[in-house]
């Protein structure tokens, strides 16, 4: 009995493995072409990056090794400091304004009982602008000068002109508006689908305990709130990194590279002066900067849990 | 009646009960003020392009006024024309089809093999994809430019749509979806006959009609949007899209500001009609991709 039992499973066993093993076998070959794709766009830029910055290059040409001269060059290079130095500017606003302003969104819309589903939307429609259309339109309202969209607004008030982007302490700040302006409606969705999935019996409970509104607020909905902020943060550190863009086309870097972002250098190096290694170089850095700032804080996070 | 509604309030932290409180109610009326200011803030800088694009450029140089002194839509179609804008839309077209098609093809297929079929080493490469969502795609943009020119599919729109078949997030959206189907469906059509390829064209995909809606709405506005990479690999040629026109007006000297402000307002038309068309989808699309993803 036991005999025949173990022949049988040996033999489906073996039958088995050879439908399994066509299965396997159809089944890679339907992902084969995405997984290329990854590979070309993704995965191969990721090394190519690597071996280009070790070689000399003549357009996109590499000529010879030259070990880590490339990498001298670019922490040599007279805009690479102000850029590393920005960078940080750009985390601190972004931290500041991009963080809290899709919080107090998702909060504010969440208490209204009016055109909720007119805020919604309303908040959102700038994140289907094109990114590079309101980087250009926030242009105009920025403008110095009596023309400038927020200096007519300003001056309806009998408020005096600004100088906006081109006062350097100012530029980076505005920046970070701007983009915060475009994401903060999505963010602020992501944020209330998650408030909406708060437990009620919470606020319940909290309100026979005498709490008030605003205590239901800091202790109930904040902390829901902020423990998935936690993952969209490390998500916005590594798109402060990116930001490209937004100085090159509303400031150019300037004023005097006051707002040139490391993303920015990248960009300049590769299609300003063709130093396509130089480029490749920086791009490694940051790669290693976002990978080390992801694992830290996987490991941050990762404490946090376990002490609670 | 303001705050009739309240009595029905079930999420957030305001409730009924707190109305009893002058302060709370004070603090009702100033949340609901907040919200249409933000609104305001929202959606005035787009409404303010189209009214600044019917001023001509003496009016828009000199006066500084919100509203134009007249709404004459020939000014308009004078700028469409002069700058061609019929050809950069017609490419901005081309590539965002075939951006959207390569988008739920390849996305989907891996979302499917790595969700449903689930073959040996899925996880080494699901491993993988899910890094790549680490990996900031602007970092790798020389090395991709390079390569592209390497192997001659610059001045093409082929790499513009098969960028779009490799992105990570969508195929999470994909695979999520696609393990919430029921498994039946699927064995039921296995146990028909069909084979692998089968099972995604005739079950899979009917069924996965809101998913590929949410992709194919990312996916137009990606493709629409996207200017670095497109301005990267068409310009100089006949293929330039909207977006890459509208960079270029960056380093263009002839250009006048009214006509930048027409081309940005071309540049918004269609990415606010789709909007407008899907924006429930769009809306709950975000909230479900947050909370999975």
């Amino acid at each position: 009995m036991q005999q025949k039992g173990g022949d049988g499973l040996f033999k489906n066993n073996s039958s088995k493995k050879i439908t399994l093993f066509k299965k396997n076998i159809s089944a890679w070959m339907i992902m084969l072409p995405s997984i290329l794709l990854f590979a070309f766009f993704v995965w191969a830029p990721l090394f190519e990056n690597i071996r280009l910055s070790l070689y000399d290059a003549q357009g996109i040409r590499t000529i010879k090794f030259v070990g880590f001269e490339n990498y001298i060059r670019v922490f040599s290079h007279p805009s690479f400091w102000p850029a590393f130095r920005n960078t940080f500017y750009y985390i601190f606003w972004s931290l500041l304004l991009g963080f809290w302003i899709p919080i107090i969104i998702a909060s504010l819309i969440t208490e209204t009982l009016y055109f909720k589903g007119l805020f919604r939307v309303g908040v959102y429609f700038p994140n289907i602008l094109p990114g590079l259309a309101s980087v250009m339109l926030w242009g105009f309202f920025f403008r110095p000068g009596k023309t400038g969209v927020l200096n007519i607004l300003l001056d309806k008030i009998g408020i005096e002109p600004f100088t906006w982007l081109t006062t350097p302490g100012w530029t980076i700040p505005l920046i970070v508006l701007t983009l915060t302006w475009k994401a903060a409606g999505s963010t602020a969705l992501i944020y209330m689908a998650a408030i909406s999935n708060i437990n009620q019996d919470l606020y319940e409970a909290a309100t026979i305990d005498g709490a008030s509104p605003f205590k239901r607020f800091l202790h109930i909905m904040l902390p829901s709130i902020l423990s998935l902020g936690k993952t969209l943060l490390i998500l916005q550190i590594i798109a402060v990194f990116q930001i490209l863009y937004e100085p090159l086309v509303m400031t150019n870097g300037g004023p005097n590279n006051a707002s040139i972002s490391i993303m920015q250098l990248v960009y300049k190096y590769a299609f300003q002066d063709y130093n396509y290694p130089m480029a490749a170089a920086l791009s490694v850095l940051i790669c290693i900067v976002l990978v080390a700032l992801t694992l830290l804080y996987f490991k941050v996070t990762k404490n946090v849990d376990d002490a609670n | 009646m303001f705050y009739n509604r309240y009595r029905k309030k079930t999420e957030g932290v305001i409730r009924f009960f707190d109305l009893s409180s002058p302060i709370t109610k004070i603090v009702t009326v100033l949340i609901f003020v907040a919200c249409i200011i933000m609104l305001l803030i929202s959606i005035f800088p787009a409404i303010w392009v189209f009214l600044a694009s019917f001023k001509d450029i003496a009016e828009f140089r000199k006066s500084a006024t919100i509203l134009p002194s007249d709404f004459d839509f020939s000014k308009y179609t004078k700028t469409w024309n002069e700058l061609k804008f019929t050809r950069y839309y017609i490419n901005s077209f081309i590539s965002v089809t075939g951006s959207v098609v390569c988008a739920i093809i390849f996305n989907g297929l891996l979302a499917y093999v790595l969700g449903v079929l689930k073959p040996k080493g899925h996880k080494i490469v699901f491993t993988l994809v899910m890094w790549s969502l680490l990996i900031p795609p602007t970092t790798s943009i020389v090395a991709l430019y390079v390569n592209i020119n390497k192997i001659g599919l610059n001045q093409s729109f082929l790499p513009l749509w098969l960028a779009m078949g490799a992105n990570a997030f969508w195929v999470v959206l994909f695979k999520q979806y696609f393990e919430s189907l029921p498994k039946e469906y699927i064995e039921a059509a296995r146990l028909d006959g069909c084979n692998d390829f089968q099972i995604f064209l005739k079950i899979i995909m009917p069924l996965s009609k809101p998913i590929i809606a949410v992709v194919t709405i990312f996916a137009v506005t990606a493709a629409w949007s996207d200017f670095l990479l497109p301005f990267l690999v068409l310009a100089g040629t006949d293929k330039e899209t909207v977006m890459v026109r509208l960079f270029e007006f960056r380093t263009a000297s002839k250009s006048t500001d009214v006509d930048v402000l027409r081309a940005i307002a071309f540049s918004i038309i269609p990415p606010t009609i789709v909007f407008a068309l899907f924006q429930k989808q769009i809306t709950k699309g975000i909230g479900a991709g947050g909370i999975k993803g």
